[in-house]
């Protein structure tokens, strides 16, 4: 299956290019189905064939030879951002400027980011043609016990502690479905932590953490002005709650997982 | 020993002469000899030496001075690609490379002498990991599986054959690696179902010896893309092995998929394998045991032992018996959460309920592993196996519609926090442990004077103190550190090598310092 998309230049006859000619829906939704189907150019086809090449240099090693996600990288196929771009508005932002911690930026521009689009808007529709649900899907996650999960989280697994249901997580499963609410329940990625900051001159200061390794604090306090300090030369406490979702990984069973999954799926 | 081969210089040709150096093997380059004992002033094989131990005899850097290190020089490749190879060092000049590109760089100033290019190609470009050397030639393997000969001297390309197909998936990245009249290649490419192998060739003609497979014939995986070690008295060099494919739906290949997971010893002359040990029967997660397969020679509970030993991705640290590949220890060094416990021969048995499902598992470690590409270190002295671990959990999903080709499934990264760990090999357990953020890219360096060189996961390079993991040094780099830092000393002085993103750094004593002592 993967390895056809070396020939994808002399097989691409009825596939498509960007969005634009292929109105469809976001992950987990069906195929708009009245869409005509348009046959490429050859300068279509040289277009993805050369973005291909771009593709298995740089981007494939993460997200598959195919773009339907591999090592690290997310299946770009099913990707909401790639669903949503028209003609690289969204993925030239990502591929230029990274992603935070997950993704480095990458020198790609002018027409061989568009070559690149081409080929990523070509492998989603190939995909959605395909008819094969793969990745995760919303009903595969499905297989929770509600009133176990609700039991989990007001005992066993202590989230009452921190969460509620009529609270913060209120209208969750408006929010998140799916992997994405999965993913976040485990572990909320990018959650910040708060600093208190006591200087050598006995000021004090609170804020958002913004840089921190064995040398350095940096924080951004209320007023929004970055401030740094050499960790020897203040006094400093680290409020990390999230840091609680660490601490459940060695507790949890996978049934514990998908009966939350269940019951924070009703928080609607 | 190297030392004093700095060809067309009469003084140090007059100090190798004096201590008994052949002008002939001053002419020829690195040989054998030179492999199986490099001097202070070389760094001839990806590992420096066959040991794998990544532990320099140096002695300059001390603890106590570290705190003064400062720039000796830095090149800038001007390449985007990250630098991952381990530089070599011969007669004074560096060897490193990027994907497509190799550089010849003078060890004392960082000026570049060549560059050679390759063209653009379809091959993966996820990492160059180095050349390897012999005589006056280079070697280097491209993205798109060719083995390339280049004149040290010139960088201009000697012959070039192909040792992989690019178009049926495969890749190479690794620093091929030579033992006696032997250059010894190893694969890249677990997105399809292929065979991993190993491929000795003439160093002189590049026309192949021996063709090794990790898999028997109806069953595919096991790439070998880390350079292995080699013992010279067992005449045997040892090879850890990737993961089986498809890589996270185990059903289409049943039992414990040998060949996979594992490390191999093989006769290098054959390519006949002797012995294999399993990391990871069945593995259903991607954790190759490719990672450095570190020979020592030591005691184990009270007995003299031939010893290899390997921090492995699937999260466990083994200890074998090199002689037979028998397990003396195998414990975990990081969490992990998906085996029954180990079996008669030392291996963990893989929890049938861990495997890829389709409404998800929770695993650790994650697919990266609790160790990979980044080399450790072994501290004689203090008998540490010093790691840059990783501690992660993630989710796994596979289902009947993600086949059973190349991938099969999805793997999401929930978690993970980098930690560089000091292992006591009789035991496994942890004598101290030193944070470095939210994951680990940087190998480990171990020196005779107590130092151990690593990054953490801000792009600072560190220096600990290797009895008790205190930082002792850092500078920031700027960049994620994806190298395993190595060390050599010309003219007195002792230097470090790190590279990080696309600059080479050269760390020295300052040169007043260096010139009082």
């Amino acid at each position: 299956m993967r390895r056809k998309i070396l020939l994808f230049g002399a097989l691409t006859g009825v596939l498509l290019v960007g969005r634009a000619f292929f109105p469809r829906e976001v992950e987990g939704q069906s195929v708009a189905t009245t869409a005509a189907t348009q046959k490429l150019s050859p300068e279509q086809s040289a277009h993805i064939e050369a973005g291909n090449t771009s593709f298995q240099q740089k981007c494939a090693f993460c997200h598959g030879r195919d773009a339907g996600g591999g090592e690290t990288g997310p299946d770009l196929t099913r990707s909401k951002l790639v669903l949503e771009d028209v003609n690289g508005n969204k993925i030239g932002d990502v591929v230029k400027n990274g992603r935070a911690g997950r993704m480095p930026p990458f020198d790609i521009a002018g027409p061989e980011l568009e070559n690149l689009v081409a080929f990523i808007h070509s492998q989603a529709q190939k995909a959605a043609m395909s008819g094969k649900r793969k990745g995760v899907d919303i009903s595969d996650l499905q297989t929770g016990n509600l009133d176990a999960g609700k039991k989990y989280f007001e005992g066993a697994g202590g989230c009452s502690k921190c969460h509620s249901a009529t609270g913060d997580l209120a209208h969750i499963a408006t929010k998140y479905e799916g992997l994405q609410l999965m993913e976040r329940m485990l572990y909320p990625r990018g959650a910040k932590s708060k600093a208190t900051v006591t200087t050598a001159s006995g000021e004090k200061l609170t804020g958002v953490v913004e840089y921190q390794d064995e040398f350095v604090l940096g924080i951004i306090p209320e007023d929004g002005r970055y401030r740094s300090w050499p960790v020897s030369k203040i006094k400093y406490t680290i409020d990390a709650p999230h840091q609680a979702h660490v601490e459940q990984f060695s507790k949890y069973t996978d049934d514990d997982i998908h009966n939350l999954m269940a019951y924070l799926q009703t928080l609607r | 020993m190297i030392r004093g081969k700095r060809a067309g210089k009469f003084a140090s040709g007059i100090a190798s002469l004096a201590l008994g150096f052949s002008a002939a093997a001053v002419a020829q380059g690195l040989d054998q000899a030179n492999l199986l004992k490099p001097g202070p002033d070389s760094w001839p094989l990806y590992h420096g030496d066959y040991t794998g131990q990544r532990h320099s005899a140096l002695k300059q850097i001390t603890p106590q001075n570290v705190g003064n290190l400062t720039l000796a020089w830095a090149f800038q490749t001007g390449q985007q690609a990250t630098l991952k190879a381990s530089p070599l060092l011969i007669d004074g000049v560096l060897y490193f490379t990027v994907p497509d590109h190799v550089w010849a760089v003078d060890a004392r100033s960082g000026h570049q002498l060549w560059h050679y290019t390759y063209p653009a190609n379809k091959g993966l470009h996820i990492g160059q990991r180095g050349v390897g050397a012999y005589k006056g030639w280079i070697y280097f393997l491209s993205p798109d599986g060719h083995l390339i000969s280049l004149d040290a001297k010139t960088g201009k390309e000697h012959w070039n054959v192909e040792v992989a197909d690019v178009a049926k998936g495969y890749w190479t990245t690794m620093s091929p690696f030579i033992v006696k009249e032997h250059l010894i290649i190893g694969v890249s490419g677990d997105f399809d179902n292929l065979h991993g192998y190993l491929k000795s060739l003439d160093p002189e003609t590049g026309k192949e010896q021996w063709h090794w497979d990790s898999t028997p014939k109806d069953r595919t995986g096991g790439m070998t893309w880390m350079t292995g070690t080699y013992d010279p008295d067992l005449n045997l060099i040892y090879w850890g092995t990737g993961n089986p494919t498809p890589v996270l739906n185990g059903k289409t290949r049943p039992g414990d998929n040998p060949g996979t997971c594992s490390i191999i010893a093989l006769n290098p002359d054959t390519g006949t394998q002797v012995w294999a040990f399993q990391v990871s029967p069945h593995d259903t997660h991607d954790w190759d045991a490719a990672e450095s397969p570190i020979l020592v020679d030591g005691t184990f509970k009270g007995q003299p032992r031939k010893m290899l030993m390997q921090a492995s991705r699937n999260g466990y640290f083994v200890v074998l018996d090199r002689t037979n590949g028998k397990s003396l220890l195998t414990v975990p060094y990081s969490p992990v959460n998906w085996s029954l416990g180990l079996d008669k021969d030392g291996r963990p048995i893989p929890n049938p309920e861990k495997e890829p499902a389709p409404d998800g598992r929770l695993i650790a470690p994650d697919e990266n592993g609790a160790g990979n590409y980044r080399s450790a270190s072994f501290d004689p002295k203090t008998g540490l196996f010093v790691a840059s671990a990783r501690e992660a959990y993630s989710i796994y999903f596979s289902k009947p519609a993600d086949g059973d080709y190349g991938w099969a499934g999805a793997d999401y990264g929930v978690w993970s926090k980098g930690v560089i760990k000091a292992i006591d090999y009789q035991t496994g357990k942890i004598r101290w442990e030193h944070e470095i953020g939210d994951s680990a890219t940087a190998g480990v360096l171990t020196t005779d004077s107590g130092v151990t060189f690593t990054g953490d996961f801000h792009g600072n390079a560190l220096a600990l103190s290797t009895v008790d993991g205190k930082t002792l040094w850092h500078s920031n780099t700027g960049s994620i550190i994806s190298t395993s830092p190595t060390s050599y000393e010309l003219d007195g002085r002792q230097y470090v090598l790190i590279g990080s993103g696309g600059v080479m750094f050269a760390w020295a004593l300052p040169e007043t310092a260096v010139a009082k002592r």
